[in-house]
């Protein structure tokens, strides 16, 4: 009879012959060991692993990166301790690049719809190049757009030569607008059309106004190396976080003291602490006579603190205070920071100016431990087209002056404020052509999809913004052959170029581009990689991940300080009667507003602060829930003033002011592959379509919603219990030393 | 044959040191451990069912109520105890300690009786409901070092072990920091540190000796291999 192990085990323990069988035989340590579940018997030969050294871009981050790659696969991403900016950390959305290359639901080849609505058919790469040529070629070129990301470095350089060469129109589609405010503070205090570092690691105290910079901001991975030196960093004493916000985000846990500011007042309560510092005299001199155009504090009575303290919700003593703690002589260096929803308001613009003009009062401005300027790029950069800017574009698409749209990664029917019926104005259109290596909600009305490869089949390079101070050039090379038939966008222009004639773009392919721009590096002769000879160059650069120039700073000058204005504008708002709550939108830790919903890794990953993954909901203070007899995972509908609903369920969260809804930002995908689709709600679907006054860029932070209950209860996917978890007094899981 | 590892790895202890002064819960640790490990997708059900696999996870508690809280993280993996409550209660050995302090899991031996997840103070142990499943595709993605684990058996942190495998092999000696296990290795805020304890020259030996330091649930007497280093709180 064949004796199976369970069966030995469950006839020893009823004979009771087991407790003499086990106590006789322990298994010889030897035994044990050999048997490790990674000791490999010696005729199993482990593969060989090979590195490459390589960048990407993800949104307005960039990391420089390490693939581990095993029999032509790539297996581990991980930092490049080389790289400037993230020095061998990474953050959850590079990591998540592999599920991109190998994600199940990738376009494999291009795809061609006969007629509106109809199926798509297959067809060869040449048959679509020629498609997309003809798009362009049979209209006038003011007829046709191009919406692609942020993009910058050597991709930058294509697009916009290509959009030049062509006549075509550029835009550049975030759905959040990405910080295009904080970019127009900058450039109108400072003069610096490309965004500063911030010397996070050598400050002494931080003033944090809205951006969740350890979170989602920017760039998350590069922040966060600052900051654990600004905490326990070698030689230094421990530096002070405040964060201003209205939703408790990772960076407000992170922060020393947070403070609630009404949404929309982080401007008014930045003035107030200006005027304090200008009027107790702890200002910097030539800043506050600048900034107040020679008048002093009086120039800014209207922000003094019991002036503003019932606007911002913040009392007029902590407010003092914070001016005192940037004053202090032991906080400096001190840095202000300003993002997020705190410029995504009407009233954007006053806010950031406010906030960054807070840098000049305490002398933080291109030194060590305040902001850093960088140097102009030396690839392209696109830029953010402002939302006033897309809803003249949308307007184009139905009058039928743009008749044919060209995407690369610009979902705008999924991206856009829902009341502006991006996806309305889409079906207007006669062609249109993605880039998409997914099936988005755009490529979903799409006419000719041209699947383009993923960040580690291609050639290129990113200059990251904001940079680490000086020039740096992340390279960008395949670490992998590609995985199904496509081709980089890059490589598609150039061939449709090719095709059409255009002037300007000499490259056969995007490794050539890349070549050219590396040729120029290597003539100047300085910089991480110097070499005698460009053979020699071009391997150590790839080795390195990049090329980086310490020396090459940015030059310093910057015009005089502006005045800044005596009275804060006046913006508009929904009823508070009828829409009583503050909606603060959020970016996912992983998916971010939605980019990479279709990555699974980027959906697990919960949220820092309430632990929740694949789903929306919407927090309310746990009296304001009582009040309304709501309970958690209640089903509810937010409804802002465009008539517009969503339908979440509901987690109570113990630091959501009581007159704050906050929701998370990227799912509600009605397709991008099966991880993303129907999940969760689009917020941006609610969203009014609020363009910051002077900008027109998307304020995202200024809608006001109300709420109501249904009879619907959806449990929210989450890693904790159903009730928030606490500390417990006496049996501490985490102990606090007290400085 | 059997015993040829015995004495030239005796002199690795290995510990770690997480500073919840630097950790701002940013769950980096938690998808580079899932991408090293061959941990299957923790899909929406799996959350909804309280059976998400995260070998390393971050517990974020609460204190005090609005406006006066705080959220405070705790990142939280097998503690690798020298007095581990798993290891005796394992009615086939399929868990133990080797002698660089690892609690090893020998994954073939497991039958998945779950006394050990039951005895882990820690909750450190994750038990495998069902045969993990990648799309073909995402196949490509597993780390081939590491094995995939089958349904019915309990799995956890290892240190990384076929890191510290691959960087002793032939039982070297090897340098402070030339390896980290893929959790430290990802940390942005550098709130993690992986090293040999026996040697007192390594980074995790001097932080193990830091006055911020204390061990999670010390009373319980398990002697864990990982310390936490105090989050300091300065006066709000």
């Amino acid at each position: 009879m064949a004796l199976t192990r369970r069966q030995f085990l469950k006839w020893a323990g009823v004979t009771g012959i087991g407790a003499v069988v086990f106590n006789g035989c322990r298994v010889p340590d030897h035994e044990i060991q050999v048997q490790s579940p990674v000791e490999m018997p010696e005729d199993l030969v482990t593969g060989r692993d090979n590195y490459y050294a390589t960048a990407a871009q993800l949104g307005m981050a960039s990391e420089g990166l390490l693939v581990r790659v095993m029999e032509g696969r790539a297996k581990k991403i991980e930092g490049n301790p080389d790289h400037p900016v993230n020095t061998g950390k990474h953050g959850i959305r590079a990591e998540s690049l592999l599920q991109a290359l190998y994600h199940p639901d990738r376009i494999k080849l291009p795809l061609l719809r006969i007629a509106k609505g109809g199926p798509f058919l297959d067809i060869g790469w040449d048959e679509a190049i020629n498609h997309l040529a003809t798009t362009i070629s049979d209209r006038r070129p003011d007829e046709v757009l191009l919406a692609t990301p942020l993009l910058r470095g050597r991709v930058a350089d294509v697009v916009q030569t290509f959009a030049e060469g062509s006549g075509i129109r550029l835009q550049g589609f975030d759905a959040l607008g990405c910080e295009s405010v904080v970019r127009e503070a900058l450039r109108r205090l400072y003069g610096q059309n490309t965004q500063p570092d911030f010397d996070i690691a050598h400050a002494n105290y931080i003033l944090n106004f809205g951006a969740d910079f350890l979170g989602t901001w920017v760039n998350p991975t590069h922040y966060s190396r600052g900051y654990g030196e600004f905490r326990q960093g070698d030689g230094r004493s421990r530096g002070r976080l405040v964060h201003v916000g209205a939703r408790y985000s990772t960076t407000a846990a992170a922060a020393d003291h947070w403070v609630y500011a009404t949404p929309g007042s982080e401007g008014l309560l930045a003035m107030s602490i200006a005027y304090t510092l200008i009027a107790e005299g702890t200002a910097d001199s030539s800043a506050a006579s600048a900034l107040t155009g020679g008048q002093g504090a009086r120039a800014l009575a209207a922000f003094a603190p019991e002036q503003v303290a019932a606007q911002t919700g913040v009392d007029a003593q902590v407010i003092t205070e914070l001016a005192h703690e940037l004053a202090d002589s032991h906080n400096r260096p001190a840095l202000v920071i300003g993002g997020g929803p705190a410029g995504a308001q009407a009233n954007g613009l006053f806010n950031m100016m406010a906030v960054y003009s807070l840098n000049a009062l305490v002398d933080s401005v291109n030194r060590s431990g305040g902001l850093i300027f960088n140097p102009e790029p030396i690839s392209g950069r696109i830029r953010t087209t402002s939302l006033r800017d897309w809803k003249q574009t949308l307007d184009d698409m139905r009058s039928g002056d743009i008749s044919a749209v060209l995407v690369r990664e610009a979902d705008l029917a999924y991206g856009l404020p829902g009341a502006l019926d991006a996806r309305g104005a889409l079906r207007n259109v006669d062609t249109i052509v993605s880039f998409s290596s997914f099936l988005d909600e755009t490529s979903e009305l799409a006419d000719l999809i041209i699947p383009c490869s993923t960040p580690l089949e291609e050639w290129g390079t990113d200059e990251p913004n904001p940079g680490p101070g000086y020039t740096t050039v992340g390279f960008q090379q395949p670490a992998v052959n590609p995985f199904h038939d496509t081709l980089s966008f890059g490589d598609v222009l150039l061939q449709t170029s090719s095709q059409l004639g255009l002037p300007g773009l000499p490259w056969e392919n995007m490794r050539e581009a890349v070549r050219a721009l590396a040729q120029d590096l290597h003539s100047r002769g300085r910089g991480s990689v110097v070499q005698p000879t460009f053979a020699e160059f071009w391997k150590r650069t790839l080795e390195r991940g990049g090329w980086w120039d310490t020396g090459a700073t940015a030059d310093g000058s910057r015009p005089a300080l502006p005045t800044l204005p005596s009275r804060a504008p006046s913006v508009t708002a929904a009823d508070p009667q009828r829409y009583p709550f503050h909606l603060v939108p959020f970016e996912g830790i992983g998916i971010g507003a939605g980019q990479y919903a279709h990555l699974p890794w980027a959906q697990s990953a919960p949220d820092p602060i309430t632990s929740a993954a694949w789903d929306s909901w919407v927090e309310l203070n746990p009296h304001t829930a009582e009040e309304m007899g709501l309970k958690n995972n209640d089903v509810v509908i937010v409804e802002s003033a465009t008539g517009r609903t969503i339908r979440v369920p509901l987690y109570i969260n113990p630091a959501t002011p009581p007159n704050v809804a906050s929701v998370p930002l990227g799912q509600g995908h009605r397709a991008f592959t099966s991880y993303a689709a129907r999940r969760g709600a689009n917020l941006l679907d609610i969203l009014e379509p609020v363009e910051e006054t002077e900008t027109g860029a998307f304020a995202w932070g200024a809608t006001r919603v109300r709420i109501s209950g249904t009879n619907q209860r959806r449990v929210v996917p989450k890693l904790e219990g159903i009730e928030p978890a606490r500390q417990l007094h006496g049996e501490e899981l985490i102990y606090v030393h007290k400085a | 044959m059997a015993t040829r590892t015995q004495n030239t790895r005796a002199n690795h202890k290995w510990g770690m040191v997480i500073d919840l002064d630097r950790c701002s819960g940013c769950q980096a640790c938690v998808i580079a451990c899932q991408a090293e490990n061959n941990i299957p997708l923790n899909d929406q059900s799996a959350f909804l069912d309280g059976r998400a696999i995260e070998w390393i996870r971050v517990e974020r508690y609460w204190e005090g109520d609005y406006p006066d809280i705080k959220a405070r993280f705790l990142p939280v993996l097998c503690q690798h105890c020298d007095n581990a409550p798993c290891e005796s209660v394992c009615p086939v050995y399929a868990t133990y300690h080797n002698n660089e302090g690892l609690n090893v899991q020998v994954y073939n031996r497991c039958v998945g009786t779950r006394f050990c997840g039951n005895n882990c103070p820690y909750h450190a142990r994750l038990f495998n409901y069902w045969e993990p499943v990648w799309p073909e595709e995402l196949r490509n993605q597993l780390n081939p070092d590491v094995t995939v684990r089958t349904r019915g058996i309990m799995e956890k942190c290892t240190f990384c072990i076929q890191r510290i495998r691959r960087s002793t092999r032939g039982g070297k000696q090897v340098e402070d920091q030339a390896f980290n296990p893929a959790c430290v290795q990802a940390c942005p805020t550098d709130a993690m540190t992986f090293g040999n304890l026996n040697d007192p020259d390594s980074r995790v030996s001097r932080k193990w000796e830091d006055e911020r330091a204390y061990r999670v649930l010390e009373g319980l007497g398990t002697n864990p291999s990982v310390k936490y280093l105090k989050q300091v709180d300065a006066h709000a």
